[in-house]
C-alpha cells in the first residue's frame, strides 16, 4: 500500500496559538530551519492519521497577504506556488473581524481551507457566543472551534482537513463584495487576463493589480508570471506590460484610493459576517487585562514594576547559573578525573592527556557549565513573559525613550534578555518586524553585560577594588546601557539612515502561560541547538589555547606561543593602557567570557591550563593600578561578543556583512569608551 | 413697522397688510393704519397693479433702523450686560431716538462689529442687509448636527423663550426626531421639543465635521476613521490592522511617557506612535 500524503500549510495572524496547534499535532517530529534565502523561521512536521501521512508547514504569522513584509511574501507564495493540499487558517475567535481580513484573502487564493476557530474558551469567558454553523455558512469552508492549549477540537480539525483534502467535503468559499466600482474594474481586468490565458486565480490577480501589489506589479513589469506560480500560456511580456499600463489608468479612476476601497470592503464584509455570528450573552465586564494594564503601564508604577521584573529575571539567572553551574562543574571535574585516570592507566602520551583532558574537556566543560544554566533559565523566562503578554507592555512603556536613539520599544526587550545572555538577546530580536531595528538590536545586544561577563567581572572587581566592587559593577551596567544606546544612535544616523518604519504593536490580552509547552519549546528548540553550537566553537578554541600554552613542552613561559602572543600584542594596547597579557587573555576569553580569570592566569604565566585558580586573583592587584583595572574591566565588558553570540548573529542575519558588523560595533565602542576613560583618567592624574 | 415691512419684502417680494399684521403681532386694522403711515412718510408706494413696495427712501430708512437696532443690541449685551432676551425691546425703543451721528459714535466705540448678539449681520452704513444664511430648523432631517446661525428676534416673547431654552446663535444642536407640528432637538445633552413655528425662526447650518488626526484624540474618546493617508507600506499596514474608513476606534491609554498610544479597533488593542496615528484622520463620535 502506498502512503497517502497530505501537505498542509498552517496560516494565521501572529499570536493566535498557531505554533501551539502546530506543536500539538506534530509533536516532536518537526524540523526547524529557515525559509530559503530568508531569515524567517520555517518549521515543518509530520504526523499520521488513519493511514494518511500529514505533512505540516508552519507559515509565518501575518495580518494580511499583501506582500508588504518578508513574512507576508513567504506565506502568500507558499499558498500560491507551494501547492499545499489544504490550508489551515487559525483564527483568534476573540478578534474575529481583524482575523477575517486574512481569512478572506486566503479564500481568494484557494478553496481548500479549514478554519480553526481558536481561543474559544476566552470567547466564552468574555461572555460571547459564536454561532459556528452560521460562520461556516458565511465563509463556505469548514470551521472547527478549538481550544488549542487544552487540545480541544484538534481531532475534529484533523478530520475536517482530511475530508477537504480527499474532496469528500465540498467548499464554496465566500467571495467578498468589493462594491460596484471595484467589481466592474476587476471583471474588466479579469476578462483581459483570461484573454492572455491566465485562468487560474484571475480574480485575485486582478484585485492585486488594482491594489498596486508590489510583487504582482513587478511580475507584470518583468513580463513573467511564472515566478508567481501562475500559468500564462499565451501571454507575451509586452501584452502583460500593456495590461499593467491599463491597470495603472484604471486604478486612478477608483476614488479615493483603490487600495483603501478594497481593504475597506473586505472589512465591511468581515463586519457583516461578525454581526451575524457573534452574540453577546452577558453584559461586558472589565477584563483582568484592563486593570493589570492600568498598573503595568501606569505613569509612576510602571517604572518600579519593570525594574523589578528585570532584577528578578537577572537575579534568578545569576543565582540559578551559580547553582546549576556548580553542579555541572562538579560533574565535569568528576568526568575529567575519571578520564585522566583512565588515560594514565593506558599510558597515553603526555600531550594526548594534556590536549584532551586539560585542553578540550576542561575548556568545554567550563564553557558549558558557565553558559548552559543561565541560558536555560533565560529562555524559559523569556518564553513565559512572552506567553504571558508582558513583553509587549514593556515595549509599549519604553518606546518613547528608545525613540530618542532612533529606535523603538521592542529593542529594549532584546537588551533586557542580553543582560542574561547575549545569545538570547540576539535571538530575541526576531520579535521585531522592522528589518533595520532588528539589525540594530542584533548589533547592539552584545554591548550589554551578560551574566557570564558580569560574574567574571565581579570576581575581578572584588580583588581589584575590594569595597568599591559594587559601585564599579553598577557603573559598568550603566556604561553598557549607555554604550548600547550610543551605538544604536550611531547606527541609525549612519548605516540605517532613512525613514523609520511605522511602529505597530499588538497588545494581546494577558494569558496563562502554557508551562509544558513553554519549557519544551525553550529547551529543545533553542537551548539544545545553541549549546551544541557553543561546544562546537568552544572545543577547538580551548584545545587551541592549551596547545598555545603548552607546546613546545618545558620551555620557559616567554618561549611558548602564549609568550610570543603576549609580546606581539603588547604594542597594540598601549593607547588604552592594556598590556599584551590582557589582550591575549581577552582573545582566549572569546569562546566564553567566563574564562577570563583562568585565561589571565595563563597569559601571566601562572598556569598552563584553563582551570580556576586563586593564585592569579592574588597576583593581579599587585600589577594593576586602579585606573588600569577599571579600563580593563570596561574593555572586557564591551570588546567582543562571545563566539556563540557571533554564531547567533550569523544565524539571525545570514549575512557575512552583518556578522562582521556584529564584531566591529562592540570593538569600536570598547575602543572609544576605554580610550576616553584611560586617557581622561591619566589627565586627571591617575596612574 | 418699517422693519417688518422690509423683512416681508425681503422674503415675499411684496407687502401686504395681513402679512405685516402677522409679523408685528397687531390686529389687522392697526397694521393697516401703520401701512398708511408708511405711505404718508413716502417709505412705501403703491405700484400700477396695486402691489405695495418700499420706496428707495423707505429702504434706506429701514436699513438705518436695522443697523441702529442691531448696534444697540450689541451695545446692550456687551456694555450694559443686559440678558439677551430683553435687549430686543430696549433696542426697539432706542433705535428711534438715535441720530446718525450718535450711531456712528456707537459703531466706533464697539469697534465696528459685524454681528449682533443674535447672529445677524449689522449692515454697514448705506449697505443692504443680507438675508439670513442657513436654512430654518424646520426643514432639517433627523440626525443632522447643526450650528444655529440666527434666531429671529420677533416676536420678542418667542425669542425670549428660545434663548431661555438655550437656542442661541453659535449653539450646536442635533435634530433627534421630526413629527408633524413639532421637532425634537438635542441641546447640551437635553432634548427639547420645538413647535414648527418656532423651528421656522431658527436658522442653522450643518456643523462641518472636520476630520482630525487620530493622534490628537484624548484618552477615552471614540472616533470613526475618515481617511488613511501616508501611502505605501505604512498605509497598507494601518488598513490591515483594521483602520479602514468607517471603522470605530477607541483611545485606551497612553504609555507612561505619553507616547505611543493604545487604541482599540476591530476588537483588538494596538499601540501606535502619535506620529503614525496622525496619518489616520478620524471624526470624533461624541455621544452614546
Amino acid at each position: 500500500m502506498d502512503r497517502k500524503m497530505i501537505t498542509v500549510g498552517v496560516a494565521g495572524n501572529p499570536n493566535v496559538g498557531k505554533s501551539v496547534i502546530f506543536n500539538a499535532l506534530t509533536g516532536s517530529r518537526q524540523h526547524v530551519g529557515n525559509w530559503p534565502g530568508k531569515t524567517v523561521e520555517r518549521a515543518e512536521g509530520v504526523f499520521h492519521y488513519q493511514g494518511w501521512e500529514i505533512r505540516m508547514v508552519d507559515l509565518p504569522g501575518t495580518y494580511s497577504l499583501a506582500a508588504q513584509s518578508p513574512e507576508e511574501v513567504i506565506a502568500r507564495d507558499y499558498i500560491v506556488s507551494g501547492a499545499p493540499d489544504v490550508v489551515i487558517n487559525i483564527v483568534d475567535a476573540t478578534s474575529l473581524e481583524r482575523n477575517l481580513n486574512l481569512t478572506l484573502q486566503i479564500l481568494e487564493l484557494t478553496d481548500r481551507v479549514v478554519i480553526a476557530l481558536n481561543l474559544m474558551d476566552e470567547v466564552e469567558r468574555g461572555g460571547w457566543e459564536i454561532d459556528v454553523k452560521a460562520l461556516e455558512e458565511a465563509l463556505g469552508v469548514p470551521v472547527v472551534p478549538t481550544v488549542a492549549t487544552e487540545g480541544e477540537g484538534l481531532s475534529e480539525l484533523v478530520e475536517a482537513l482530511v475530508e477537504v483534502a480527499e474532496g469528500c467535503r465540498q467548499t464554496h468559499p465566500a467571495s467578498v463584495d468589493y462594491g460596484l466600482t471595484v467589481k466592474g474594474y476587476v471583471q474588466s481586468l479579469q476578462a483581459d487576463l483570461n484573454r492572455l490565458g491566465v485562468e487560474e486565480r484571475s480574480r485575485w490577480v486582478a484585485l492585486k493589480l488594482l491594489e498596486d501589489d508590489p510583487e504582482i506589479v513587478e511580475a507584470f513589469k518583468q513580463g513573467d508570471l511564472a515566478a508567481l506560480g501562475l500559468a500564462a500560456p499565451s501571454a507575451s511580456p509586452e501584452a502583460l506590460q500593456a495590461l499593467l499600463r491599463r491597470t495603472v489608468r484604471l486604478r486612478e479612476e477608483i476614488r479615493p484610493d483603490a487600495k483603501v476601497e478594497i481593504v475597506r470592503h473586505r472589512y465591511e464584509f468581515a463586519d457583516s459576517v461578525v454581526r451575524r455570528v457573534i452574540h453577546r450573552l452577558r453584559p461586558e465586564e472589565e477584563s483582568s487585562t484592563e486593570w493589570i494594564d492600568r498598573i503595568v503601564t501606569h505613569k509612576v508604577w510602571s517604572w518600579p514594576i519593570m525594574l523589578a521584573m528585570l532584577t528578578i529575571v537577572f537575579w534568578i539567572t545569576v543565582k540559578g547559573g551559580e547553582i546549576g553551574g556548580g553542579w555541572l562543574e562538579a560533574g565535569f571535574s568528576w568526568l575529567i578525573r575519571a578520564a585522566r585516570t583512565w588515560l594514565v592507566s593506558v599510558q597515553a602520551p603526555w600531550w594526548v592527556i594534556g590536549a584532551l583532558v586539560d585542553g578540550f574537556m576542561m575548556g568545554t566543560g567550563t564553557v558549558i557549565a558557565a553558559m548552559l544554566p543561565p541560558m536555560i533559565i533565560l529562555f524559559i523566562a523569556f518564553a513565559l513573559l512572552e506567553d504571558l503578554g508582558l513583553l509587549p507592555r514593556v515595549a509599549f512603556n519604553l518606546d518613547r525613550p528608545m525613540q530618542t536613539v532612533g529606535s523603538q520599544g521592542k529593542q529594549v526587550i532584546t537588551w533586557g534578555m542580553s543582560f542574561g545572555c547575549n545569545v538570547t538577546g540576539v535571538m530575541a530580536s526576531r520579535i521585531i518586524e522592522n528589518k533595520k531595528v532588528r539589525l540594530a538590536s542584533i548589533l547592539t545586544s552584545p554591548l550589554i553585560i551578560c551574566s557570564g561577563s558580569y560574574g567574571a567581572g565581579v570576581a575581578l572587581a572584588i580583588v581589584l577594588f575590594g569595597e568599591g566592587a559594587l559601585p564599579v559593577m553598577l557603573s559598568l551596567v550603566f556604561l553598557s546601557l549607555g554604550a548600547a544606546s550610543l551605538a544604536t544612535l550611531g547606527l541609525n544616523k549612519t548605516v540605517f539612515r532613512g525613514e523609520p518604519g511605522s511602529f505597530v504593536l499588538e497588545m494581546p490580552p494577558y494569558r496563562k502561560p502554557q508551562f509544558g509547552q513553554v519549557i519544551w519549546r525553550a529547551l529543545v528548540d533553542r537551548v539544545a541547538l545553541t549549546m551544541w553550537r557553543a561546544v562546537e566553537f568552544a572545543a577547538p578554541a580551548t584545545l587551541l589555547i592549551w596547545v598555545l600554552g603548552n607546546i613546545p613542552r618545558g620551555v620557559p613561559f616567554e618561549q611558548t606561543a602564549i609568550g610570543w602572543l603576549v609580546h606581539g600584542l603588547a604594542p597594540l594596547g598601549q593607547l588604552w593602557g592594556l598590556s599584551g597579557e590582557m589582550l591575549t587573555a581577552l582573545l582566549f576569553a572569546l569562546p566564553a567570557k567566563e574564562i577570563i580569570v583562568p585565561a589571565l592566569a595563563m597569559t601571566y604565566g601562572l598556569q598552563t591550563t584553563l582551570v580556576e585558580s586563586e593564585q592569579v586573583l592574588a597576583y593581579l592587584p599587585r600589577v594593576w593600578t586602579p585606573l588600569i583595572s577599571y579600563t580593563f574591566l570596561v574593555f572586557f565588558m564591551l570588546y567582543f561578543p562571545c563566539l556563540v553570540t557571533v554564531w547567533a548573529t550569523w544565524k539571525e542575519t545570514r549575512s557575512l556583512k552583518w556578522t562582521l558588523m556584529g564584531l566591529a560595533v562592540p570593538l569600536v565602542m570598547a575602543a572609544l569608551i576605554t580610550f576616553v576613560i584611560y586617557r581622561g583618567g591619566r589627565l586627571l592624574g591617575f596612574a | 413697522m418699517l422693519k417688518a415691512a422690509h423683512a416681508q419684502q425681503e422674503t415675499e417680494g411684496l407687502l401686504s397688510i395681513d402679512g405685516l399684521a402677522r409679523a408685528v403681532g397687531l390686529p389687522e386694522f392697526l397694521a393697516g393704519q401703520g401701512m398708511e403711515a408708511l405711505l404718508a412718510f413716502g417709505w412705501v408706494e403703491e405700484d400700477a397693479q396695486g402691489g405695495m413696495h418700499l420706496t428707495n427712501e423707505g429702504e434706506v430708512r429701514a436699513q438705518e433702523l436695522i443697523r441702529a437696532h442691531r448696534l444697540w443690541e450689541r451695545y446692550l449685551v456687551e456694555r450694559e450686560e443686559m440678558p439677551l432676551e430683553t435687549v430686543h425691546t430696549e433696542a426697539d425703543r432706542r433705535e428711534h431716538e438715535t441720530t446718525p451721528e450718535e450711531l456712528e459714535r456707537l459703531d466706533t466705540e464697539l469697534g465696528h462689529p459685524a454681528w449682533d448678539p443674535h447672529g445677524d449681520i449689522i449692515p454697514d452704513a448705506g449697505h443692504r442687509v443680507p438675508p439670513p444664511a442657513g436654512s430654518p430648523l424646520a426643514v432639517c432631517t433627523p440626525g443632522d448636527r447643526l450650528r444655529i446661525l440666527h434666531v429671529e428676534d420677533e416676536p420678542p416673547a418667542l425669542f425670549a423663550q428660545l434663548v431661555a431654552m438655550g437656542l442661541k446663535p453659535g449653539v450646536e444642536v442635533e435634530v433627534v426626531e421630526r413629527q408633524p407640528g413639532h421637532l425634537r432637538v438635542k441641546v447640551d445633552e437635553g432634548i427639547l421639543s420645538l413647535a414648527a413655528a418656532a423651528a421656522e425662526r431658527i436658522h442653522a447650518v450643518p456643523v462641518p465635521i472636520l476630520p482630525v488626526p487620530l493622534g490628537e484624540l484624548p484618552v477615552g474618546s471614540r472616533a470613526r476613521v475618515a481617511e488613511v493617508k501616508g501611502g505605501g507600506k505604512h498605509q497598507r499596514r494601518m488598513l490591515d490592522m483594521g483602520l479602514v474608513p468607517g471603522a470605530e476606534v477607541t483611545v485606551i491609554r497612553t504609555a507612561p511617557l505619553g507616547n505611543p498610544v493604545e487604541y482599540r479597533v476591530k476588537g483588538t488593542a494596538i499601540a501606535l506612535r502619535r506620529s503614525d496615528a496622525d496619518t489616520v484622520l478620524v471624526e470624533e463620535v461624541r455621544n452614546g
